[in-house]
C-alpha cells in the first residue's frame, strides 16, 4: 500500500492493525486434527446484530480459515436482530461475512424467536425456502437436521421422525435455536421442547446438538448418550448468564465466541474460540456405534492427534 | 295393574329415562365440534381469500435478494388487507369460538408443568405489537416461542397460519404477510 497524502493514515493504521491482527488469529493453536478427509465445520449463534462484536467474531473466524477449512457454517437463529430488510441482511450477514462468503462457505440457517420467518426464502441461507429441512454434505457420513422451535407442531415432530427414521448415516447432528440444556439464567432449558425433543433424538440416534438462544457458550455433559452445546455468542453476550448447573461441563459468558467442528469416522473434534483469540474449550467426542439397535463405543482416538483438554463419553 | 304389566312399565320408563340422560349428555360434545369445525371453516375462508390475493402477488420464492422477499411480503399484505377491508376482531375468533379456545388453553396451563409453560410464554415481552386485525407484526419485535404442548392443545391450522401469544392475548398471523388476522384478548389468566 502507497501512502501518498496525509488523509490515507488512518485507514493506513486501521489496515496495519487489521493484517497484524489476522496474523496473530492465524497463528493461534488449533487443536483439531484438520484431517483432509473429514467434515469441517463453523458454528455460530444469535449472530445478526451488525455491531462491532459481531465484526470481531467474524474476522476471528475468517483469520482461521485459512488454517482450518470449514465448508459451511452452523446459524444457530437470531440471524437478523431488529428487522430484516434488505440494509440489516446486509450488515448483519452480507458485511461481517464477506470474506467467507466469497470465499465459499456455505451458511446454513435456523430461525430464531428474533428472526422474521420468510428469512428462510433468503437463498444464502440455505433453507430451501423451509422453516425446517435436512442437508448432508458430499461423501460425508453425516446427516444434519435444521429445526424450527420457535414452532413445534406435530407436522415437523413427525417429519423429524420420518427423517431421522430414514437417514443411514453414522452421524445425526441437529441445531436449532432453543436448547434444551442450558444454565441460563434468561431462558435455561426449554423443557416442553426437551419432553418432545429428546425421547425422538434417542430412539432414532442423534448425536449432537446444537442451540443457541442463550448469549454464552455452555458444553453440557452428554444426555443419555446426546451431546449439547449451546453456542449463542457470535454477536450477542449475557454476562454472567451460564449459572453453571449439575450438568454443565464448561461454560463461558464473559466474552464472545464461534465453535470449529470436525467429524471424521467416529470422533467428533471441538474447538470453541472467543472473540480474542483464546481457546476456551475443546475435545474430542466419541459416537455411540449402534447396531442392531445395542449400543456399543469406539476406542477413544490415539496417535497423530494433538492433546486436547477434554474427551467427552457418552 | 297385573306383577307382568307393572314390570313392563317400569322396565318403560327406566329405558326412557336413561335415554333422555344420554342425550343430554352429548349435545355438549357435538356443540364443540361444531364450534371448531366453524373455526377450521374461517380459517379455511381466510386461506381462500389469500390465494385468490396472491395470484396477483409477486411470489415469494428462495433467492439471493432480500428486497424481493420484503416487497413479496409487503405486497401480499396490501392485497389481503383490501381484499379484506372490513374485516374485524372476532371475524375468526367469534366469541363462541374464543371462549372456547380460552377453555382449550387451560389445561396444559395447570399445575407445575402449566406455570412452567406460562413463563415460557410471557418471558418473550413484545412491545408495540398492535391488537388491531390486518395490522403488519413489527419486525423488531420477537415472536413469542409456541410450547408444542400448546400447540397440541389447539385447532391444526394450513401452514401459512400461526398462532402466537402477545403477552396474554392470542393472535392469529399470517406468516408470509407478516399480518395479524384476528385475535383473543386475555386468551390465558
Amino acid at each position: 500500500m502507497t501512502l501518498t497524502r496525509r488523509q490515507d493514515l488512518p485507514r493506513f493504521v486501521a489496515a496495519a492493525f487489521a493484517l497484524a491482527a489476522a496474523a496473530g488469529l492465524a497463528a493461534q493453536d488449533l487443536t483439531l486434527p484438520n484431517r483432509k478427509d473429514s467434515v469441517h465445520f463453523a458454528v455460530i449463534g444469535d449472530s445478526g446484530t451488525g455491531n462491532s462484536n459481531q465484526m470481531r467474531v467474524a474476522q476471528r473466524l475468517a483469520a482461521i480459515r485459512p488454517k482450518f477449512r470449514f465448508d459451511f457454517a452452523l446459524m444457530l437463529g437470531d440471524n437478523l436482530y431488529g428487522s430484516s430488510a434488505p440494509r440489516d441482511y446486509a450488515s448483519k450477514f452480507e458485511k461481517p461475512y464477506k470474506p467467507l462468503l466469497d470465499g465459499g462457505v456455505k451458511f446454513y440457517a435456523t430461525l430464531g424467536n428474533h428472526d422474521n420467518t420468510n428469512e428462510r426464502f433468503y437463498k444464502p441461507f440455505n433453507m430451501n425456502g423451509e422453516r425446517f429441512y435436512t442437508f448432508k454434505p458430499p461423501n460425508a457420513s453425516v446427516r444434519f437436521v435444521s429445526l424450527d422451535t420457535n414452532y413445534m407442531e406435530q407436522d415437523q415432530l413427525a417429519w423429524l421422525q420420518k427423517e431421522l427414521a430414514n437417514s443411514q448415516s453414522d452421524w445425526k447432528i441437529v441445531f436449532f435455536h432453543h436448547p434444551l440444556y442450558s444454565s441460563g439464567g434468561e431462558h435455561g432449558s426449554d423443557l416442553q421442547l426437551r419432553e418432545r425433543l429428546e425421547p425422538i433424538f434417542v430412539k432414532y440416534g442423534v448425536d449432537v446438538v446444537f442451540s443457541g438462544h442463550d448469549h454464552f457458550y455452555e458444553r453440557i455433559k452428554p444426555q443419555k448418550g446426546i451431546l449439547y452445546f449451546v453456542s449463542g455468542g457470535a454477536g450477542k453476550l449475557r454476562k454472567g448468564d451460564a449459572l453453571r448447573a449439575p450438568f454443565t461441563a464448561k461454560a463461558f459468558d464473559t466474552g464472545y465466541h464461534f465453535m470449529l467442528v470436525e467429524v471424521t469416522d467416529d470422533t467428533l473434534y471441538f474447538q470453541t474460540i472467543s472473540d480474542q483469540g483464546q481457546t476456551v474449550d475443546s475435545g474430542t467426542f466419541l459416537r455411540v456405534k449402534r447396531n442392531n439397535g445395542t449400543a456399543t463405543t469406539t476406542k477413544p482416538a490415539t496417535g497423530g492427534v494433538k492433546p486436547t483438554t477434554n474427551t467427552v463419553r457418552p | 295393574m297385573s306383577l307382568t304389566a307393572y314390570i313392563v312399565t317400569l322396565t318403560f320408563a327406566l329405558t326412557v329415562s336413561w335415554s333422555s340422560t344420554r342425550a343430554s349428555q352429548s349435545q355438549p360434545v357435538n356443540r364443540d365440534a361444531q364450534i371448531l369445525a366453524d373455526f377450521t371453516a374461517r380459517v379455511k375462508a381466510y386461506v381462500q381469500l389469500v390465494d385468490k390475493a396472491d395470484a396477483g402477488a409477486p411470489p415469494l420464492n428462495e433467492t439471493k435478494d432480500p428486497a424481493k422477499i420484503a416487497v413479496a411480503q409487503d405486497a401480499l399484505a396490501e392485497r389481503i388487507r383490501a381484499a379484506r377491508a372490513g374485516a374485524k376482531q372476532g371475524d375468526v375468533f367469534t366469541p363462541e369460538i374464543a371462549k372456547k379456545f380460552r377453555s382449550l388453553l387451560r389445561p396444559p396451563l395447570k399445575g407445575k408443568e402449566g406455570a412452567e409453560t406460562k413463563e415460557k410464554i410471557l418471558e418473550e415481552k413484545p412491545k408495540g405489537v398492535p391488537r388491531q386485525v390486518n395490522a403488519k407484526y413489527p419486525e423488531k419485535e420477537p415472536l413469542t416461542t409456541m410450547p408444542p404442548n400448546v400447540l397440541l392443545s389447539l385447532p391444526k391450522l394450513p401452514e401459512q397460519v400461526e398462532y402466537r401469544f402477545v403477552g396474554k392475548d392470542l393472535i392469529l398471523r399470517d406468516a408470509r404477510a407478516n399480518i395479524i388476522i384476528d385475535y383473543i384478548p386475555n386468551a390465558i389468566t
